[in-house]
């Protein structure tokens, strides 16, 4: 099966890239840290945590507590542990979203063309005169602010781009000579675009996916720091707004401040470096890089 | 060309339509009773009403709608809550500092980048090339505001080298905006904020035109020239780097409209007095007039830039036209 | 046979045992509104340390933040909708007499719209009111707010929490420090330090900072708490708050009482306008009858409300009659009312009668008053230049004073250390840091001073079981302010159980604070039970046969 086994080998292919290799390294820690923070944080994250009868804040770096307390007695570490767990849910479902329905709308316009092409690029042209942290700033104050707003917002306004680059490539598979003889042998129009170019189109949907993960958990820091974050859950981006509201700067705990940018800026990164990985896969004239 | 530029600028105002129109909807779904920062805690029922009406807020949805259209072709975009200046007048005083917030990181950002960039293609392999481009991988991977935040401890707080917030110092007013463009102090409290971004935004330009270059330097055509014994300099120069310009200048344009409304952090983070501040402020104030006036004003640079963007890579390469044929 | 039975009646017991008290529903999950921890940590901080000490008594509850426009619309417009908010009320010169705040904050008149948030209905409270409203003799009317506070701590309101001690900071190389003047419970940043404050070298500005845009600035609008400052400067009053807290004459030269029911007043002569024009009798006359226009000045409207009438008496003097006697007059009206011009504003209210907007809303272009300050300008959201008024009878020492409006703490106090700002005037930030960047800049001082306001829970007597006297007992005697004070809110407050500040000496009852019914979780759980809720393992219940009815806070 032509198709299936194309892919195959650009998955391999992929992995042997030292980029990417780095890149799905940190995945797989922060989905580690994600998925075993009840075992791996030493406290509950949302527990303040007192000395005698005050309460223990921005206590510095110590055996009990690796990363310190921060202002209002809670441990950075178990913090930033369970900020694995919405990192990875919103970056996961906002990009999962983004690619679905650029990757969707991208095989429609490209393989059906005519009305329904018009029709998608010129929706494509308006999402893309929208404003990404302004609109979801605004869709934060009308809604409640939290993950399902930003997962909707990166959804909504980021699947252009994804669009726009399935369709091109839908665009010159289209005219290959096995797509011609399914279409001759009576294959329906969804059969073939779903069976027989939709794997071909993964890869490259994948690709943005990756990015996309990267912008949406950057888009719920910025929400979060602009204070439209959600304020039930733990977050990264919750974490940096709330070291920011208490001053940490001025009282130099960097010990709380530095580490969920840090974990944000790797995260995003390795959606950069994977990208980059399957680069050369995608644009093989510059595979001797 | 030119039925390129009409096509183009048709579409424009298409897009500029739908684009307001999704503003009046959304503003009009706001939480709360819209005029409530307007007004004092003890005001009358009558006199909340009456206000109500001054406002056109309980006339139907469709007059609303004609009414907001009406007076945007007019440029009338109402009154602040809060201010109670015309947002006109506000943005107008907001907008140059966002511009040329903008205007200075971009064009700081690409100069460096490209220059880097063009610098890399030729250092392939070894160390440098190691360590550069996943620092710049970095850069672009960072929160902007951790960026800026932590220049501004170091370099504000602690180093003392730089002003901690705002345009201007305390007791400084200038007459007009060009006063302040030509004054040292606008341009010292400038400096943070534009370096902040300058490095959230070189990472785009210094791979594009790295891989760009690369690509063509690759090219069939400079091969040949390099077989026709030309020097690598004046090879890169005279050919590489006209082709290769291309999807930067496209990238740049395209980066001016995303940043006139991706800068709301960095100016929260610095208090600089520009759009992104005020949009941000309006929001968490319900000022929302002046709110829809900022989102409206953000999302019609961004327009006009894509589609700037459009005509500049059609002028400058002509082998694409616009609605391919199939 | 024996053995069988009494197997099953031992293995029914755990059975019965469970469901052996009989208690009402679960007490629904409780809901504690307050502000973003960005725009106030202490107020978030202390809601949350609440929301553990009400988990002790068996309750659900969570912390719920709502950005500033939301949290008023909700906690000012929508009475049913909340459970309990943080909230305070600040400290201002015009609040050194207790009326204000005894009369407006608990009285059955003010449940639907006005100041009365938790809807406290108390027959016995508003006699009280109205009496230490009336009363003129102070021994009599000490004894009487001392009541009125005893009665509000056994009905518990509001769980109070602290009374704030102001922090304000200062470049001591620019300011001479015995030249400014401390105001019982407003501290070094009043009216009088800016009129007096001597400069020490060649910089002659003072620059103050606020964290938050004033709204407009107008002798008709009460623009928050530090476009005050700057409203305080421009426009003159009859008389003002002095640093001891008692009302002296300023604009006026003489203010007497009669009788209980009228004020003479004699105008200061010679005063002039910012724009050259003269201050008259009859804009003093217009400046206290102007409130009472319609519904156009709404925020000042009460103070005139007992005003009957307003008669010129001579050249430079008139009387005013009031309809009731009125013991807080001079403080919370004469010593509040701006002046202001008639010309300018007279033809402003004729054109707003027929409009909607109130004079609240208009700000002139460049503000005309005829205090020791004049306006240069103003952007809102970033700063107010006023100069000095060389005019005046009280001219100031300094050649302008300027509020810089950033709202970044961490920013300000760079600001201060860099000398961008002379004056740290808005600190809402951690206290330990300001101290330690006192201590390690020896330019920099820090004075601070017990704030006449107060910060508290408000308990939504709408919604049960709020509306249960034991119910808020219980919730306030769980509450340890002294960890309030020391933690939420880094120890620059004091525990408060009232709203009568240790700052006005006169009026407070000292160690009220202890004397909060219940005073430990043993104490309050037995509140709660002697009134009949029952806990059910770890849940607070209602008592037999309630129900909970309310939903939950969304």
């Amino acid at each position: 099966m032509l198709p299936w086994t194309r892919g195959c080998r650009s998955v391999r292919s992929v992995r042997l890239d030292p980029y990417a290799t780095v890149g799905f390294t940190i995945y797989t820690a922060i989905a580690a840290m994600a998925v075993f923070a009840r075992q791996l944080a030493p406290y509950d994250p949302k527990a303040i945590l007192k000395v005698g009868n005050r309460i223990a804040r921005y206590l510095p770096l110590s055996p009990e507590h690796w990363l310190g307390t921060n202002s209002s007695g809670r441990d950075v570490l178990s913090q930033l542990i369970w900020g694995a767990r919405s990192a990875l849910e919103v970056g996961l479902t906002a990009a999962f979203a983004v690619v679905a329905i650029g990757t969707l709308l991208g095989l429609v316009a490209g393989y059906l063309g005519g009305w329904a092409d018009r029709v998608i690029t010129w929706f494509a042209d308006i999402v893309l005169g929208l404003p990404f942290l302004p609109f979801m700033l605004i869709l934060a104050a009308l809604t409640r602010p939290g993950a399902g707003v930003v997962i909707f917002t990166v959804a909504a306004l980021l699947w252009p781009n994804t669009a726009r680059v399935i369709r091109a490539q839908v665009l010159s598979l289209r005219e290959r000579a096995w797509v011609e003889a399914a279409r001759v042998t009576g294959c329906s129009t969804a059969r073939i675009m779903f069976v027989h170019l939709l794997p071909q189109v993964l890869p490259l949907a994948a690709l943005y996916g990756s990015v996309a993960i990267g912008w949406a958990i950057l888009a719920e820091a910025s929400a979060s720091f602009l204070g439209f974050g959600d304020p039930e859950i733990i977050s990264w981006g919750g974490m940096l707004q709330e070291s920011y509201a208490n001053q940490a700067l001025s009282r130099g705990a960097w010990n709380w401040f530095a580490p969920p940018g840090a974990a944000i800026m790797a995260m995003v990164l390795a959606g950069f470096l994977i990208s980059r990985g399957s680069e050369k896969l995608l644009f093989p004239k510059l595979a001797d890089q | 060309m030119l039925r390129l530029a009409a096509g183009r600028l048709g579409h424009l105002v298409l897009v500029l339509w739908v684009v307001t129109t999704l503003t009046f909807v959304l503003f009009r779904l706001m939480p709360g009773d819209p005029t409530l920062n307007f007004l004092s805690p003890s005001f009358s029922q009558e006199t909340r009403a009456a206000l109500l009406k001054g406002f056109g807020l309980d006339r139907s949805l469709w007059e609303q709608y004609l009414i907001y259209m009406g007076n945007l072709l007019r440029g009338e975009l109402g009154q602040s809550f809060l201010q109670g200046k015309s947002v006109a007048a506000l943005l107008g005083e907001a907008l140059p500092n966002t511009v040329i917030l903008t205007l200075v990181s971009l064009t700081a950002a690409y100069a460096f980048g490209i220059v880097a960039g063009a610098f890399l293609a030729f250092r392939r392999g070894g160390v440098v090339e190691a360590l550069a481009i996943p620092t710049t991988l970095a850069t672009r991977a960072a929160p902007e505001f951790w960026l800026g935040m932590l220049l501004l401890a170091g370099l504000a707080f602690q180093a003392g080298w730089f002003p901690t917030g705002g345009a201007l110092s305390p007791g400084k007013e200038m007459g007009s905006f060009s006063e302040s463009l030509i004054s040292a102090d606008y341009w010292w409290h400038l400096a943070l904020p534009a370096l902040t971004l300058m490095l959230f935004l070189q990472g785009l330009p210094l791979l594009l035109m790295r891989a760009t270059m690369l690509e063509v330097l690759n090219d069939e055509f400079i091969v040949m020239a390099r077989m026709k014994g030309l020097s690598r300099w004046s090879i890169v120069m005279r050919h590489a780097a006209r082709n290769a310009l291309l999807p930067v200048v496209t990238a740049f344009a395209l980066g001016l409209g995303a940043s006139i409304g991706g800068n709301v952090v960095v100016e929260t983070v610095f208090a600089w007095p520009g759009i992104g501040r005020l949009l941000v402020q309006a929001v968490q104030s319900a000022d929302y007039p002046l709110a829809q006036g900022a989102f409206l004003l953000i999302a019609a640079v961004l327009v006009v830039m894509n589609t700037v963007a459009d005509l500049a890579y059609a002028a400058l390469d002509p082998r694409v036209s616009v609605g391919a044929k199939r | 046979m024996k053995r069988w039975l009494v197997a099953a009646g031992l293995s029914a017991i755990p059975f019965l045992s469970a469901n052996a008290q009989p208690a009402g529903d679960a007490v629904r999950p409780l809901v504690i509104l307050t502000q973003p921890q960005a725009a106030s940590p202490q107020d978030y901080q202390a809601a949350e340390m609440t929301a553990e000490a009400w988990k002790a008594l068996g309750l659900k509850v969570t912390v719920r933040p709502l950005p500033g426009q939301q949290f008023n619309q909700i906690v000012w417009y929508e009475r049913q909708r909340w459970d309990t908010t943080t909230w305070q009320m600040v400290g201002r010169p015009e609040r050194s007499d207790p009326d204000e705040l005894t009369y407006n904050l608990f009285v059955s008149a003010n449940i639907a719209n006005g100041y009365n948030l938790v809807g406290l209905n108390s027959p016995d409270y508003d006699k009280l009111a109205q009496a230490q409203r009336e009363e003129l003799d102070l021994p009599k009317r000490q004894a009487l707010i001392r009541q009125a506070q005893e009665l509000i701590n056994q009905q518990q309101p509001y769980g109070f929490m602290v009374h704030p001690k102001n922090l304000v900071a200062f470049n001591q190389t620019v300011w001479d420090e015995s030249s400014m003047q401390v105001q019982a419970g407003i501290g070094i940043r009043n009216f009088w330090t800016w009129t007096n404050l001597k400069p020490k070298g060649t910089q002659k500005d003072v620059i103050v900072n606020s964290v938050a845009p004033p709204t407009n600035l107008s002798p008709f609008n009460i623009p928050g708490a530090q476009g005050s400052w700057a409203t305080e400067l421009v426009w003159d009053r009859l008389m003002r708050i002095g640093p001891d807290g008692l009302p002296r004459p300023w604009a006026a030269e003489s203010v007497t009482r009669p009788t209980a029911t009228t004020v003479d007043v004699v105008l200061r002569s010679g005063m002039k306008w910012h724009d050259g024009l003269p201050v008259t009798i009859e804009d003093a006359v217009f400046s206290l009858e102007a409130p009472g226009f319609g519904d156009k000045a709404p925020m000042y409207r009460p103070f005139v409300g007992n005003i009957a009438k307003v008669d010129i008496t001579g050249p430079m003097s008139l009387r005013i009659t009031l309809k009731r006697p009125d013991a807080a007059f001079l403080v919370s009206s004469l010593s509040k009312l701006n002046l202001a011009p008639k010309h300018i504003w007279a033809p402003i209210f004729e054109d707003l009668k027929n409009k909607p907007e109130t004079a609240e809303s208009i700000m002139e272009k460049v503000p005309v008053g005829s205090g020791p300050f004049k306006f240069v300008s103003v952007k809102l959201t970033e700063q107010i230049v006023l100069e000095a008024n060389k005019d005046h009878w009280a001219k100031p020492n300094v050649d302008r004073w300027i509020m810089r409006i950033a709202p970044n703490v961490e920013a300000t106090l760079g600001a201060l250390k860099s000398g961008e700002i002379n004056f740290l005037t808005d600190y809402t930030g951690d206290p330990d840091l300001l101290t330690q960047l006192a201590k390690s800049t020896p330019t920099i001082k820090v004075a601070d001073s017990l704030d006449i306001g107060f910060r508290f829970i408000a308990y939504n007597e709408r919604r049960p079981p709020f509306n249960d006297v034991a119910f808020r007992r219980a919730l306030s005697a769980v509450m340890d302010r002294e960890a309030l004070a020391a933690d939420a809110y880094g120890g620059a407050a004091v525990p408060a159980n009232s709203w009568i500040s240790p700052a006005l000496a006169f009026w407070a009852d000292p160690g009220i604070d202890k004397r909060v019914p219940g005073g430990s979780l043993a104490a309050a759980k037995k509140i709660l039970t002697d009134a009949g809720y029952v806990f059910v393992g770890n849940e607070l219940h209602y008592p037999v046969g309630v129900k909970e009815t309310t939903p939950v806070y969304n």
